[in-house]
């Protein structure tokens, strides 16, 4: 069972994880208030502030899905709390110093940090080495912590058992947990791009010392930013499926979702399109070869037929017509499914190549993947969190207040996401400071945005505060 | 307009996503039996998406901006150098060491393609119609040339603007040019 130590390093995370969300909150508040006009921030500071507002966000939800999966896991195998230790640190560290290189240092390449962009120095000149030794600390610690995971199944399962194979034939004898397929075909994914992000802050360092006597390609360092930047940031997303595979039928009273052949078939077929989905990012460079963007079309609609189709399927399945304990744990997941699905929509549109053509860049772009992660991804991680908190005290969130949250959440994120999307058909760009005249709608949609998003503020605050103080008691409880 | 449309579809779909979760979250209320034959009507679902998805990529897939007016020849050829924070467009070449513009004019109705290159970091160029739609873009990259072919029907000014994010006055980075 999970041990005190895991308990409190959990609550570590969940405590870490909700306080930079809120403050990346607000700083996302202000960027929708200085694009609608009613703030005036320097280019400088909004662009500053963009760049940590995404590292941040994608960092954030990205070990709270590793966290989740670590606890969780303990049910199945012994987990090294040493790596989830290091993770911390590391993680801690990495953070601390990419906040002082983009609030105090100016560093703005976007959180996307696109070849050359931070090789050619705009901001303070410390800020490019620290930006680049900061996410190298990432990417270890996280490297550490996903191999150690998966050196800890493997000491129990077997490689075709990690993946389910025996489950393509009739009654195996070894039955792999849903949980344990999906963490294992996540944790490669997410071993895969680290390694690919080491490699990339690696082509970097040997530029920035080289003193011009290398220089990188831009296309091949487009290709290796987006496989790392897409790939974590849908990874992060299958981590909160592993957790809710899990729980999703134990929190509403109900037995476990056991593998079959077709949900071993479609995680194992998510692996490899996950893989290559990346593609669409680079459509509008026509400069790479065509085989890979139509490759990147095909691939993004397949990654999202077997994982999509199979989840969610199983959802409808384990709520259509049953009793079920309705908490706040399971109703945030199945918001959070829901929302996962319409963001999909947007994305799989976006993935269209001749629709790309008018969406690249615009904000289309936040639009999809904010609906995703602001009412998907985040409720899967909330839902573990509050589960995670309650399991060692009496006291619930009430079921009016339950309501109350998950109202404000709704009505905050989709008035936010519906701003975006409007932009985005109006041809707004993304990532600007300040629009152009021409763009009539882009300032009164940017405020609607603000009002919106302070909105879904309010019951983040709320969840904020009431886990927080549980994993505090816990944190500081003797047993 | 595609993007009226994209949006459209994207609220079509919104809404028939809003709806089955809405009622399968209502009929847990009057909960019996569950789902019955879930295996079978999974297939289904699964079919369904594969054969939607398969005639949507089938349609959109030909419409690629790659292959637009690829066995044309272009009546007008543009050469665009980006660099932070500007468009340099010329019918001549643009020399790196000296970049330099002119105020560029184009024929309706002919193919015209535009040579997009960078001579820094990555930009985008993007072509707005004289409503302010979105009607193409490319990607600007160091070291190498993008070909973006496109046929303008209606006269009037188009702007440019940058769609890759290239540093503090990115929103500033414009420029423009006439069709006639
Ligand atoms: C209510 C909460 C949030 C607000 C108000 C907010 C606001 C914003 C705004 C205004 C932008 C800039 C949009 C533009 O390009 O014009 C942005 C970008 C971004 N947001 Fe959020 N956001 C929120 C939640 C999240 C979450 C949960 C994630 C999780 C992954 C996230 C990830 C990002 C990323 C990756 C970017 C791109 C940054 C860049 O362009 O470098 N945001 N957000
Ligand atoms: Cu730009």
């Amino acid at each position: 069972m999970e041990s005190i130590k895991l308990k409190k390093i959990t609550s570590v995370w969940i405590i870490a994880v909700l306080t930079l969300f809120v403050a990346s909150i607000v700083l996302g508040i202000l960027m929708r208030l200085n694009q609608g006009g009613v703030l005036h921030q320097a280019p400088i500071t909004f662009y500053s502030n963009m760049t940590i507002h995404g590292i941040t966000m994608i960092g954030i939800w990205f070990v709270a899905g590793m966290a989740g999966i670590n606890y969780l896991m303990e049910r199945y195998v012994k987990t090294s709390y040493t790596a989830n230790l290091i993770a911390l640190i590391l993680t801690v560290s990495g953070v601390l110093m990419l906040w002082a290189v983009t609030l105090i240092g100016k560093f703005h390449t976007a959180w996307t940090f696109l070849y050359p962009l931070p090789l050619r120095v705009m901001w303070a000149q410390w800020a490019t080495p620290t930006f680049l030794v900061a996410m190298s600390i990432l990417a270890t610690g996280w490297l550490i912590w996903g191999i150690s995971m998966m050196t800890q199944v493997l000491k129990v399962y077997s490689i075709p058992q990690v993946f389910a194979w025996q489950h393509f034939k009739k009654d195996p004898a070894v039955k792999t947990p849903p949980f344990i397929l999906i963490s294992m075909i996540t944790l490669v994914g997410v071993v895969t791009c680290l390694l690919v992000a080491v490699l990339l802050m690696a082509l970097y360092f040997a530029e920035y010392f080289s003193k011009g006597n290398f220089v990188n390609d831009a296309l091949l360092m487009k290709n290796l930013t987006y496989f790392f930047g897409h790939t974590i940031a849908n990874e992060m997303l299958y981590l909160g499926l592993a957790v809710i595979y899990e729980l999703f039928s134990e929190v509403g009273g109900k037995p476990k979702w056991k593998t079959t052949w077709y949900v071993a078939l479609a995680w194992n077929f998510t692996l490899i399109f996950i893989l290559t989905a990346f593609f669409h990012h680079l459509y509008m460079d026509f400069v790479q070869p065509e085989g890979f963007q139509i490759a990147g079309q095909i691939a993004s609609y397949l990654a999202s037929l077997p994982a999509a189709a199979v989840t969610v399927f199983s959802v409808w399945v384990a709520v259509y017509r049953v009793k079920i304990k309705w908490t706040l744990t399971n109703l945030l997941f199945f918001v959070g499914v829901a929302g996962w699905v319409i963001g999909g929509f947007g994305a799989v549109i976006d993935a269209t190549i001749s629709n790309n053509i008018v969406l690249h860049n615009t904000q289309w772009v936040p639009a999809h993947f904010h609906t995703y992660n602001i009412l998907g991804n985040v409720l899967f991680s909330l839902g573990f969190f509050y589960w995670f908190s309650i399991q060692f005290t009496d006291k619930r969130v009430s079921e009016k207040l339950s309501r109350l949250i998950l109202s404000l959440l709704i009505i905050g994120g989709a008035g936010f996401l519906l701003a975006f999307y409007i932009g985005g058909a109006d041809s707004i760009p993304r990532r600007f400071s300040n629009y152009p005249a021409e763009f009539t709608t882009a300032r009164p949609l940017a405020n609607i945005g603000a009002v919106f998003a302070t909105v879904y503020l309010i019951p983040i605050l709320i969840l904020f505060y009431n886990i927080s103080k549980r994993c505090l008691k816990i944190l500081f409880s003797s047993s | 307009m595609q993007q009226s449309s994209i949006l459209l579809l994207f609220l079509f779909l919104m809404g028939i996503a809003l709806i089955v979760f809405i009622y399968i979250f209502m009929s847990s209320k009057r909960a019996d039996q569950g789902m019955s034959n879930p295996l079978k009507k999974r297939f289904w679902f699964f079919l369904i998406l594969t054969i939607i998805m398969g005639i949507f990529a089938s349609v959109t897939i030909p419409k690629s901006p790659y292959f637009a007016f690829a066995d044309k020849t272009p009546a007008k050829v543009i050469h665009v150098a980006a660099m932070q924070f500007s468009f340099f467009l010329s019918e001549k070449a643009i020399d790196r060491d000296k970049p330099s513009g002119q105020k560029i004019e184009l024929p309706a109705n002919e193919v015209i393609e535009f040579r997009v290159t960078s001579f820094d970091v990555n930009h985008g160029f993007a072509i707005y119609d004289k409503s302010n739609r979105l009607i193409t873009q490319t990607q600007a990259m160091p070291g190498y040339v993008n070909r973006l072919r496109y046929k303008f029907k209606e006269p009037g000014e188009y702007n440019i603007l940058c769609l890759e994010y290239c540093g503090v006055a990115h929103q500033l980075m414009r420029s423009s040019f006439i069709v006639k």
